[in-house]
């Protein structure tokens, strides 16, 4: 898997590029900047593009625009944003063009590498990695009266899983049950949120979270 | 007349008598505030006396002030100008030159007028208790105010009944004499009537809105330091220490430099913590007062500083933190840019103000325009309502005036 990083913090870049060459990925170019990453990412035409939300020159949201103009440079490119704190904004900036391929995780689940290595397979192969936080955040927002009121604690459980893109054996696996249990709480969860009955992961993702939006 | 009224008059005669000899007071403060002020116009011709025109200002606000607080005590109050511009600016002041016609006026009218309000009841109780002691006296001597030749028992009576005219003028003129000596405070002092009302309020949205831009401004370093230093850090201490784990099967010693590396961000991150509380409120204030604060700073001053602080008491904490990142500021601006060899801080308080005066003998010329270091003072200080005043002529030397109302 062939990787560009745009970090501006020297430390942290260097400790991811670090990480992932430790983990035999091939990090093949680390940028401080949005210009030099647009760069890197016309140059090494990556598999995956790792770009931090906050960097110069205004340390707002640079690093969202250089990512959304990547992918529209590269629509196969997939980006992994990684963030000091969540702001709800950035994810649905990201999450406007569709699910696939994206992650939007906290700066600091890198530390938990398993897990991050998972997360960034699964964007580069074309799935979605949300941070939990994020899908928190969304959740904590319904207002009682909301159709989400009417799922059970276990569905929203499930609910919150399939929001950060994880697939059904994954979600079985967290929660200590079997893929057909789940496999029924999905189908109960579409029905009561009027979603379209679909399963490819992306798709759930951006339903999920459209849904979301929509109801807050 | 009632006996009632006649009652409320005296005491309203009383009150006015006091408000004469208190005038009176105020009259002799102006007499030497103007003796002050004549003999720093005339040395200031020849230009020694330059150095005092501040000084001469100070007086006659002092004198100002002290007459506002007089006439606010017996009427409306007269609400105070805003504090003097620092330097020789203060002569050019008008509210200055009005109080300065007060002076005038009441040195010499408002004086005649105390003395008349004194005088008269002495004369009108010495004409009234005459006949008491007019065997005392040789004959033909007379009490104050008459102009006769007073001789024998009838006399002394009808001095007494003269008497009783002055008491009864005292009775009924002293409370419109009053009147009259304190109309020229009421007039020149108060502030002038709408446009410089209008101003100040202008002026105080204005810092209020700077004060408030200001704190916004405060904040985003504070978050911009936090987030661009430890937290950066602390996620740098996390990925190294996931790194490490991962390694440490695999290879231990090359876990033992991730940890190693893990370890120095997290001293760093410790570190800037520290720098960011200290900018926030910094701990040597609480601790030992802006008097120990100042004197750690100048003593760590990449130029030798010398410290002169006559502070009786403590101002706000907000005051006393403005106050010391001024004098940081301006101590890293002198050893960054201005070549000098020696520097001096002096710190002093003024009834409400605190005043900072910081110099050095480098080479001058400094802009507020190209280094943002004085632009930040600025901002800082008028976001509490106060001023600052720098003269850095090229060459040098540079001297910087600070003055904040110490919200106590």
């Amino acid at each position: 898997m062939r990787i560009v990083i745009a970090e501006d913090d020297p430390l942290l870049r260097e400790g991811l590029a670090l990480l992932l060459r430790a983990e035999g990925l091939d990090v093949v170019a680390t940028t401080d900047s949005p210009e030099p990453f647009l760069e890197a990412v016309d140059k090494h035409e990556p598999d995956v593009a790792i770009v931090d939300v906050r960097m110069p020159p205004t340390h707002t949201d640079e690093g969202i625009v250089a990512a959304v103009e990547a992918r529209r440079r590269q629509p196969e490119l997939a980006v992994l944003v990684l963030s000091a704190y969540v702001e709800q904004a950035f994810a649905t900036d990201l999450l406007a063009g569709g699910a696939a391929k994206l992650g939007y995780l906290l700066k600091e689940r890198v530390g938990r590498v398993e897990e991050f290595l998972v997360a960034l397979h699964r964007v580069a192969d074309g799935g979605t990695a949300i941070d939990p936080e994020v899908v928190g955040l969304l959740l904590a927002r319904q207002r009682p009266e909301s159709s989400l009121a009417r799922l059970s604690p276990r569905e929203r459980d499930v609910l919150a899983l399939m929001a950060e893109g994880l697939g059904n054996t994954a979600i079985a696996e967290k929660l200590v049950v079997t893929e057909g249990a789940v496999h029924k709480h999905i189908r109960s969860i579409f029905a009561k949120l009027d979603l379209p009955p679909d399963d490819r992961a992306d798709r759930r993702v951006t339903a999920v979270l459209r849904y979301l939006e929509a109801a807050r | 007349m009632t006996p009632v009224n006649l009652m409320d008059r005296a005491r309203a005669a009383v009150d006015a008598l006091e408000r004469l000899v208190g005038g009176l007071g105020t009259a002799i403060l102006a007499i030497g505030t103007l003796i002050w002020v004549a003999a720093v116009a005339v040395t200031s011709l020849i230009g020694v006396g330059l150095p005092f025109v501040h000084s001469a200002a100070r007086a006659v606000r002092a004198a100002a002030d002290r007459e506002r607080a007089r006439l606010s005590r017996w009427g409306p109050e007269i609400i105070e100008p805003d504090p003097l511009p620092p330097g020789l600016r203060a002569a050019r002041d008008p509210v200055v030159w009005r109080e300065f016609a007060w002076v005038v006026v009441h040195s010499t009218w408002g004086m005649v007028l105390g003395i008349l309000g004194i005088s008269l009841p002495l004369y009108a109780a010495q004409d009234l208790t005459f006949p008491l002691w007019w065997t005392l006296v040789p004959p033909g001597t007379g009490p104050g105010l008459v102009f006769w030749y007073v001789d024998g028992l009838f006399g002394a009576l009808l001095v007494c009944l003269y008497g009783v005219f002055w008491l009864a003028v005292c009775v009924f003129g002293h409370p419109v004499l009053a009147r009259v000596q304190a109309w020229p405070g009421r007039r020149l002092l108060a502030p002038p009537a709408g446009a410089d009302l209008s101003l100040r309020v202008a002026q105080l949205t204005a810092t209020r809105a700077a004060a408030l831009d200001a704190h916004a401004a405060e904040l985003r370093r504070i978050e911009r330091s936090l987030h661009d230093g430890a937290q950066n850090r602390l996620v740098a201490v996390t990925v190294l220490l996931g790194a490490a784990r991962r390694q440490v099967a695999r290879d231990p010693e090359g876990a033992g430099e991730l940890l190693e590396r893990a370890q120095g961000a997290a001293e760093q991150a410790l570190a800037e913590l520290r720098t960011v509380v200290k900018t926030i409120l910094p701990p040597v204030l609480d601790g030992r007062g802006l008097d120990g604060a100042l004197k750690a700073l100048t003593a760590d001053s990449g130029v030798p500083c010398k410290l002169e602080i006559d502070l009786p008491g403590r101002c706000a904490a907000s005051v006393e933190a403005t106050a010391y990142f001024v004098v940081a500021e301006a101590l890293t601006n002198i050893t960054k840019h201005s070549r000098a060899t020696s520097a001096k801080v002096s710190v002093s308080r003024e009834k409400r103000n605190l005043r900072i005066r910081v110099e050095d003998d480098g080479r001058g010329g400094a802009d507020e325009a190209d280094g943002s270091g004085i632009k930040g003072i600025r901002r800082r200080v008028e976001a509490y309502d106060g001023t600052l005043t720098i003269q850095s002529p090229p060459g040098g030397p540079t001297t910087m005036w600070v003055e904040l109302p110490c919200g106590s």
